[in-house]
C-alpha cells in the first residue's frame, strides 16, 4: 500500500520477483533483492527491535545502514541492519528484543 | 598489498569527479565506497540542479550520477562497492573491509570524499518508528519506490527540507507543514515556493515539542519559540502526521581525515570539523586531498568541481600533465566553483547574515522568507516581472526569481534572447524584450526553481492563459477542470486546462497552460485538479 506505482519523474522502479518471507512466524511478501526493511514497511511493519534497557521500539531511521535502529534477527543472526540487507525468498525475520537473539528473556 | 596511483574514498559526486579527472590523464585509479550502489546521494536527487551549463544545470541529479559513473568506468576506473575504508596509516596505506575480509592498499595519492552525515535533534518521542531522516525519506521514495508514510511533518526549512518536501508530494504523500526554529526559511526561496503554492504551510520560529504514539508516530505537537529559543506557552499545535522527517543539517564526515593526521578546524559555516585544505583540496598531509561535503557542506555541483580540482592537481604532481595545462584547467574549474559560491546563499567566505536586499538593491521578499511565497505587491520591483504595459501587449514570461542564486538556464534556453542573467550567474534574470517571446515555454520547463510562468492577459475576453511547470501525477488532460491556486496555495477560481506539453527535453516537467479569470493572471500559479469543493 506504500509502493509508488506511477512517479512523475522517475522511470519504473526495478523490482525483483515477488517472494515470500516470514516475519515473526507469519508469511509476508516482498520483492527479492530489496532491503528487508522496505518489504516490512510496505506490509505495515514499523517496529524492528526493542531496546535492551528500556524496551523502547525502534524502526527505520537513516535507511543507509548507519544508525543501527533497524536491526533485527535474520535467519537466526541478531543485529542485522535490515535497511541494507537484501530480502531473499524464505528468509526468517524476527523482531529483536535487546541486543541478542535470545528473545524477550534475554533483556531481563 | 595492492598499489594504485590514486585511491579515492567515496563514490559520490566529488569522488567520481576526482576519479574521472585523474583517470583521463592516465593515472591508475581505484574508488572505494561502503554502499552497494555508487553515486553517493546523487541517485536520490530527482530535482533539476542549479548552476550554469558547465555545472550540468537543469539536469536532474540522478542523471548526472549515471553519467559520472559511466564516464569513470569508461576511463578504466575501478569502483569497488561494499568496501568500507576503516583505517589510514602512514605513507598512504589504507585498510578496507570488503564483505568480511580486510584488504590492504597503498596509494601515491588519496582523495577523501566521504561526504556528510545527517544531523538530528532530539525531542520527546524522537526515537519512535516513523521519525526518519530526510535522507531516509529520499532513499525510500527515490531508490526503492516506497512512500515513507501518508502525512509528513518536515522539520527544517533548508534546501534539504524543502526539496525533500517537494519529492514527498511527488511520491504521493501529504506534507502537513514545514517547520524551522529559525525566523527565516533557510533554503532557496524558489524551492520553498514550489511547495507553498501546493498549500504546504511554513511555521517559522517553531520547533517540535513532541512526537506522539506508543509504537509508531501518530501525530506531532509543534510549538512556537521566542527569540531566546524558548517555547511560547499556549502556542502548541497538534498535527495529524504519521511521519516526522528531520532535515536539520549535515555534518562533514571527516573521521578518516583525522585518522590520517590531517589538521582539522571547526568551521560553523562549513558544517563542523573539516580538514584544512589548500586551494587544490590538499590537506596538511602531503598527497592526501579532501573534496566535497567532507571539506565543507555545499551542493553536489560544487563537490563535482572540487573533485575535478583535486584530480587535476594530482595529475600534475605526478607528472601526467604539464604545469601550463594544469594551470589552464585549474583556472577554469576555480572560476566555475567561485560562480557557484557567489550570491546570497554562497560560501564565498565568512559568516553570512540574513541580507535585507538583493545584490541589485531590491528589498528581499519577507513573505518568501517567512511563508515560502512571494506577495504580488513585492514583486513589481524585480527585473524579471513584466509591467502592466508589456502584459497588455500579449504573452509574456514572468520570472519570479528574486534571490541571488547561482543559476542561468533561463538565459541559456531562450531561443529569442529575451532573458539576460549576464556573466555573473548569481544576477537576477532580467526580461530584456518581452516583445519577441514566442511562448515556447522552454524557460518555464528548464528553470530548476520552477519560478518562471507564461502569462497571456489577452488570451480571451475576461480570461487569461497562465502556463506553469507541472511535475505531478496524474497529469491533467486538456479540457479538464480544476482550481487555480495562488502562490500560497489558496484557491482563487475554477480553471480549465488548455494544453499540456511534455517532451524529451523537458525531462518530466510538463508545461501546463490553464485558462483563468482575467483578474487572476498575476496571481494564479498552481493548478489543483478536481472539483471546486476545497476551501480557500
Amino acid at each position: 500500500m506504500y509502493r509508488i506505482e506511477n512517479h512523475p519523474i522517475l522511470p519504473e522502479f526495478h523490482r525483483g520477483k515477488r517472494v515470500a518471507f516470514l516475519f515473526d512466524g507469519k508469511e509476508y511478501e516482498g520483492f527479492e533483492g530489496e532491503p528487508i526493511a522496505i518489504a516490512l514497511r510496505d506490509n505495515g511493519v514499523m517496529v524492528h527491535h526493542y531496546t535492551a534497557k528500556r524496551a523502547e521500539p525502534r524502526g527505520i531511521f537513516c535507511a543507509i545502514g548507519r544508525c543501527n535502529d533497524c536491526v533485527m534477527i535474520v535467519d537466526g543472526a541478531p543485529n542485522i541492519r535490515t535497511c541494507v540487507t537484501p530480502l531473499q525468498a524464505g528468509m526468517k525475520v524476527e523482531t529483536q528484543y535487546g541486543t541478542s537473539n535470545e528473545g524477550v528473556t534475554g533483556r531481563q | 598489498m595492492i598499489r594504485y596511483e590514486v585511491i579515492i574514498i567515496g563514490a559520490g559526486p566529488a569522488g567520481l569527479s576526482a576519479a574521472i579527472e585523474a583517470a583521463a590523464r592516465g593515472l591508475k585509479v581505484v574508488v572505494f565506497d561502503e554502499n552497494d550502489k555508487p553515486g553517493g546521494q546523487l541517485f536520490k536527487q530527482i530535482h533539476k540542479f542549479f548552476g550554469a551549463k558547465e555545472h550540468q544545470a537543469r539536469e536532474r541529479g540522478f542523471r548526472i550520477g549515471e553519467r559520472l559513473l559511466a564516464q569513470a568506468v569508461g576511463l578504466g576506473v575501478k569502483v569497488v562497492l561494499g568496501a568500507q575504508v576503516v583505517g589510514i596509516f602512514d605513507n598512504k596505506q589504507i585498510t578496507v573491509m570488503i564483505d568480511t575480509q580486510m584488504e590492504y592498499y597503498v596509494g601515491n595519492s588519496i582523495v577523501i570524499a566521504t561526504g556528510a552525515s545527517e544531523n538530528v535533534i532530539s525531542f520527546p518521542g524522537w526515537t519512535l518508528p516513523g521519525v526518519i531522516g530526510a535522507g531516509a525519506a529520499q532513499t525510500l521514495m527515490n531508490i526503492y519506490g516506497l512512500r515513507p508514510g501518508s502525512k509528513v511533518l518536515m522539520v527544517g526549512s533548508g534546501n534539504v527540507g524543502v526539496v525533500v518536501g517537494y519529492q514527498l508530494i511527488q511520491a504521493g504523500c501529504q506534507v502537513a507543514a514545514v517547520i524551522d526554529a529559525a525566523a527565516h526559511i533557510g533554503g532557496y526561496g524558489v524551492h520553498a515556493a514550489k511547495i507553498a503554492r501546493m498549500g504546504v504551510p511554513f511555521y517559522l520560529s517553531h520547533t517540535i515539542a513532541q512526537a506522539h504514539g506508543t509504537d509508531r508516530v501518530c501525530g506531532a505537537t509543534i510549538v512556537e519559540v521566542d527569540q531566546a529559543w524558548q517555547p511560547v506557552p499556549g502556542s502548541e499545535k497538534f498535527l495529524d502526521v504519521d511521519v516526522i522527517c528531520l532535515a536539520v543539517g549535515l555534518s562533514p564526515m571527516s573521521q578518516l581525515a583525522r585518522l590520517a593526521g590531517c589538521l582539522l578546524q571547526d568551521h560553523p559555516h562549513k558544517g563542523g570539523l573539516v580538514p584544512v585544505c589548500d586551494e587544490y583540496g590538499e590537506t596538511t598531509v602531503k598527497d592526501i586531498y579532501a573534496a566535497g561535503d567532507v571539506a565543507g557542506i555545499e551542493e553536489a555541483s560544487s563537490a563535482m568541481l572540487q573533485g575535478r580540482i583535486a584530480g587535476n592537481a594530482i595529475a600534475c604532481r605526478h607528472g601526467y600533465i604539464s604545469r601550463t595545462e594544469f594551470e589552464r584547467y585549474h583556472a577554469e574549474y576555480k572560476t566555475s566553483l567561485m560562480q557557484l559560491r557567489g550570491g546570497t546563499f554562497g560560501h564565498d567566505g565568512g559568516e553570512k547574515t540574513q541580507p535585507k536586499h538583493t545584490a541589485e538593491g531590491q528589498p528581499l521578499s519577507q513573505t518568501l522568507l517567512t511563508k515560502g511565497y512571494l506577495d504580488e505587491r513585492e514583486l513589481t520591483v524585480f527585473p524579471g516581472i513584466p509591467g502592466e504595459a508589456a502584459r497588455k501587449q500579449g504573452l509574456v514570461a514572468v520570472l519570479e526569481c528574486t534571490q541571488n542564486i547561482p543559476c542561468n538556464p533561463c538565459q541559456d534556453v531562450c531561443p529569442k534572447g529575451c532573458i539576460k542573467v549576464g556573466d555573473k550567474i548569481t544576477n537576477l534574470p532580467v526580461m530584456v524584450s518581452s516583445a519577441h517571446c514566442s511562448g515556447c515555454g522552454l524557460c518555464v520547463i528548464s528553470c530548476p526553481g520552477q519560478a518562471i510562468f507564461l502569462v497571456n492577459e489577452t488570451y480571451a475576453d475576461n480570461f487569461a492563459a497562465v502556463s506553469i511547470p507541472y511535475e505531478l501525477v496524474p497529469l491533467p488532460v486538456p479540457g479538464s477542470k480544476g482550481m487555480a491556486c495562488d502562490r500560497s496555495g489558496a484557491v482563487l477560481a475554477e480553471a480549465e486546462v488548455i494544453s499540456v506539453r511534455k517532451n524529451a527535453k523537458s525531462d518530466g516537467t510538463a508545461l501546463l497552460t490553464m485558462k483563468v479569470p482575467g483578474q487572476w493572471a498575476m496571481l494564479a500559479r498552481f493548478f489543483k485538479p478536481g472539483a471546486a469543493l476545497q476551501e480557500g
